[in-house]
């Protein structure tokens, strides 16, 4: 029973960081039409810049997780003008450059930091939850609830304010927003620091849980990829739903079979799941 | 892929016979003079991943982005070496049969993912090679799983020299083969699915039957040197076939210039030599890589094909000639 | 009869995109296929060819049944089309774009053409050769080395009915034709269309651009995805629901 609960309780807290990572990515992709492959990168760094700050500087790790947010968020607006504004529209090109970012961030980051003692980020709480049947720690609760509330938070913003509104709008038919005199590129470059943060978030509290490592921004991209598939390219609502269902997929099967396996399962469930119904659970807009 | 840049969609015939038959003499002699291992070793690492790169590229103008080709390259390796390791059968079989059995593996492959186009097959691809992966470490009683193979049966002695111009000929015959599959009217009508499916069908093309020969064509040279491949290195390790690798032949089709047939065979050679010569770097000669990537990225839309086109156009653009467009 | 539809239907989720449409073209005849935007035309266009699977009804072609085959097959069997937004091959040339369509009549089998064998050579310089004539049809024979996403818009539009004819289709269905031409353009299309008659190819033209009834034997209009009038233009033109149709109640007293 108590490994129910817990499962349950990562399985939710797991979601939330894959749904938190995948929305920067389906924003960006569906509102400026960049595919961003660098996104499972960028959320590394987040981790590692967090950790630096926290560890190196010994900063209180809520803090450290402030500034990496903003930096992040700065990054995010220099990306978009000089990487990736250059090339909308051209998809090629475009893989290119995160290709590229890729190679730069990894290898910075490996060559840097990479060796040597396994890297963590300090605990954002303490503690253990005790009770008759189960123990469990606090900061799992501590992340999975500030999660949750940014993720709500994330959902009325696009739903409710004006710029989610507009968001929307270009995501649905670019020309048209742009000739109502929205500003796509200011639009595009918000959304893509937008992301950024949110990937920040994701990695810190990742890098807490978990350990850091220069390479662990391409299984997330790969996590973000099938997010995204499942819940239909375009779809908020679709992207909450696939989160859910991976998170809850890679929290529960681990228990009865080896890390490898599940990602084969999961790879083959989705595979499966794509060719039956190609679109997604939501195929199109929210 | 479909946009305009970095990728011509048209017929870029490169018809200049002459350069490419003195090319191809100047490498048939430069054995002579280049003595050591290490220069022989990454003339032939280009050679197979020149061989590989065109293939893809056959796959890439018929509209299908394919992000598994390393994988392919793995099926031949594997298929080749497990052949030659457990039934201890020359590899002069092993290798033509690791190259069928790549071939057959991809129209199988081709065929079920015919149903789903662009992205969608693009991130299925992806998949399968996440697969082949894990189908290898399955079979690890054969393949040696994530640990790798090794002892494979190797094809000459310990020279290098017999490599050399064992791959240098599958190379050229490779690519004489394939150029001709372009400019035929089969290259044709792969390009034209690229451009638009729907008038490539309303005009009597099979979409199916043409993706699936697209990529039995790009998967069996693939798996060809791929079992060569393993033959020389005498050694496996599924992280050479894994998706990484693949994206990284993408780029070597996309930095030389997807729209012309000798752009995989600048590119792959670009990327593969520059890097290779900041060995000395160590761990930092990746950067060296992202950096060619962004270097050719920005200031050469069609790749490095394009650019003699564009030193000229810079040229007439100085000399106040006015240019023939604006860069 | 070449062309055949009976009680074709097809559903988009709850939506009747085409509803109970019946409808016959005879050999030789130019049919106009009109009725304002969204009424399913180009819906209908996409089931005869295969690029939607109907819902339930018959397609027969030339005494075939052609219901839900695929495009390709469709094409083989004497069906050219061209599409409404007008993709083409947009980086080949106007010559290009009309030699890359002729895959069916001659046809070169693969060995043929990778050993360029001598009747893969005479098949080509065929190509050649009708490709050109086709051109001249449709008026594009001087610009033939231009790139066709360089052309302007009532040039590709005559591209691409150039295109349709590489198919040596007995039937051929035009999607708006005429959309975006100015009015020399249009008389040429006209032409090129009659044209096409002559030599033996019939016509069913979907527009908007009511110039086009002039051209036609029979017109059917189409609403909502049904059939609402056919008769000779002359017939059309003064029927109730049709002008209700286009122009809404209060016009039709």
């Amino acid at each position: 029973m108590e490994t129910a609960v817990v499962t349950a309780i990562n399985s939710l807290m797991l979601s939330a960081m894959y749904i938190l990572v995948a929305l920067g990515f389906a924003l960006l992709f569906s509102i400026a039409g960049i595919l961003n492959f660098a996104h499972g990168a960028l959320y590394m760094l987040a981790g590692y810049i967090c950790y630096i700050v926290a560890v190196e500087f010994g900063i209180n790790p809520w803090v450290a997780l402030a500034g990496t947010i903003i930096v992040m968020g700065l990054l995010g607006l220099f990306l978009e003008r000089f990487l990736f504004r250059p090339f909308w529209g051209n998809l090629n090109r475009t893989i290119v450059t995160a290709i590229a970012i890729i190679v730069i961030l990894e290898t910075g980051i490996n060559v840097s930091l990479g060796a040597g003692v396994l890297k963590q980020i300090p605990d954002f709480a303490s503690g253990l939850i005790e009770t008759s049947t189960f123990r469990f720690s606090v900061e799992r609760l501590v992340i999975f609830a500030v999660s949750a509330i940014l993720l709500a938070f994330m959902v009325w913003f696009i739903t409710r304010t004006k710029l989610g509104l507009r968001m929307q709008a270009i995501a649905q038919e670019r020309e048209g927003a742009s000739l109502q005199g929205i500003n796509i590129y200011r639009v595009a470059a918000f959304t893509f620091a937008l992301g950024c943060m949110l990937a920040a978030v994701a990695g810190c509290f990742m890098g807490s849980l978990y350990n850091l490592d220069p390479f662990m921004g391409e299984l997330m991209l790969l996590k973000i990829v099938e997010v995204v598939i499942l819940g239909g390219v375009g779809s908020i609502a679709g992207i909450l739903v696939g989160g859910l269902m991976l998170g809850t997929i890679d929290a529960v099967l681990p228990q009865f079979v080896s890390g490898q396996a599940t990602q084969a399962i999961a790879l083959g469930i989705i595979i499966l799941f794509l060719l039956v119904r190609p679109q997604g659970f939501f195929g199109r807009l929210v | 892929m479909s946009d305009s840049q970095l990728y011509v969609k048209g017929d870029n015939k490169i018809t200049k016979p002459a350069l490419y038959t003195g090319l191809v003499i100047l490498l048939a002699i430069l054995p002579l003079f280049v003595k050591s291992p290490y220069y022989l070793n990454v003339c032939i690492l280009t050679f197979t991943y020149i061989v590989a790169a065109v293939s893809l590229r056959v796959i890439l103008i018929s509209g299908q982005t394919s992000l598994a080709h390393a994988a392919f390259m793995g099926i031949g390796a594997y298929t080749s070496a497990v052949l030659a390791k457990e039934l201890g059968w020359t590899p002069w079989i092993c290798i033509p049969l690791g190259a069928l059995v790549t071939t057959g593996i991809g129209i199988l492959v081709a065929f079920i993912f015919s149903r789903v186009r662009a992205l969608l097959f693009g991130m299925l691809t992806i998949f399968f090679g996440m697969g082949i992966i894990y189908v290898i470490q399955v079979f690890s009683k054969w393949t040696g799983g994530y640990a790798g193979i090794m002892g494979i049966t190797p094809l000459f002695g310990i020279s290098k020299v017999p490599y050399y111009y064992f791959f240098l000929g599958i190379t050229v015959v490779s690519l004489l083969a394939l150029y001709r599959f372009e400019f035929c009217r089969i290259g044709k009508t792969l390009k034209t699915l690229d451009q638009s499916y729907l008038v490539a069908s309303s005009v009597g093309i099979d979409e199916v039957k043409t993706r699936v020969l697209a990529v039995g064509v790009g998967s069996f040279f693939v798996g060809l040197i791929g079992a060569a491949y393993a033959h020389y290195t005498l050694v496996l390790s599924p992280t050479s076939f894994g998706v990484l690798q693949s994206i990284y032949l993408v780029m070597y089709v996309l930095i030389g210039g997807l729209g012309s047939f000798a752009g995989p065979i600048i590119g792959t050679a670009v990327l593969v030599i520059i890097p290779e010569a900041f060995r000395g770097l160590k761990g930092y000669s990746p950067f060296i890589f992202a950096g060619l990537l962004l270097i050719i990225n920005f200031l050469m839309p069609q790749g490095l094909v394009g650019l003699p086109q564009l030193i000229r156009s810079r040229l007439e653009h100085r000399k106040g000639k006015g240019g023939t467009h604006a860069p | 009869m070449l062309l055949e539809i009976n009680k074709l239907t097809k559903y988009f989720g709850g939506l009747a995109a085409i509803s109970n449409f019946d409808m016959v073209v005879n050999e030789l005849e130019i049919v106009g296929l009109i009725g304002p935007n969204g009424a399913g035309k180009t819906t209908l266009f996409n089931l005869i060819t295969g690029v939607l699977k109907p819902t339930s009804g018959k397609v027969k072609f030339d005494g075939k049944d052609i219901t839900g085959k695929k495009p390709h097959v469709v094409a083989e069997l004497g069906i050219g089309r061209t599409f409404q937004l007008n993709p083409l091959f947009a980086d080949y040339t106007v010559l290009e774009n009309v030699a890359a369509s002729f895959n069916l009549r001659p046809k070169s089998s693969y060995v043929d053409a990778y050993f360029n064998t001598a009747t893969y050579r005479k098949n080509e310089a065929d190509i050649l050769n009708q490709s050109l004539e086709i051109l001249q049809l449709v008026g594009l024979d001087k610009i033939q080395d231009e790139l066709a996403k360089n052309l302007p818009h009532g040039y590709q539009k005559m591209l691409g009915i150039g295109r349709a004819l590489a198919v040596k289709p007995k039937l051929l269905l035009l999607d708006e034709p005429l959309g975006g031409m100015n009015s020399d353009e249009i008389d040429f299309t006209m032409t090129a269309i009659r044209k096409t008659r002559q030599r033996g190819v019939t016509v069913v033209v979907v527009e908007h651009n009511m110039k086009i009834m002039d051209l036609c034997d029979r017109v059917i209009v189409i609403n909502f995805g049904h059939k609402i009038a056919e008769g000779s233009p002359k017939e059309v033109r003064g029927n109730k629901e049709v002008i209700q149709a286009y122009f809404g109640v209060a016009h039709v007293a």
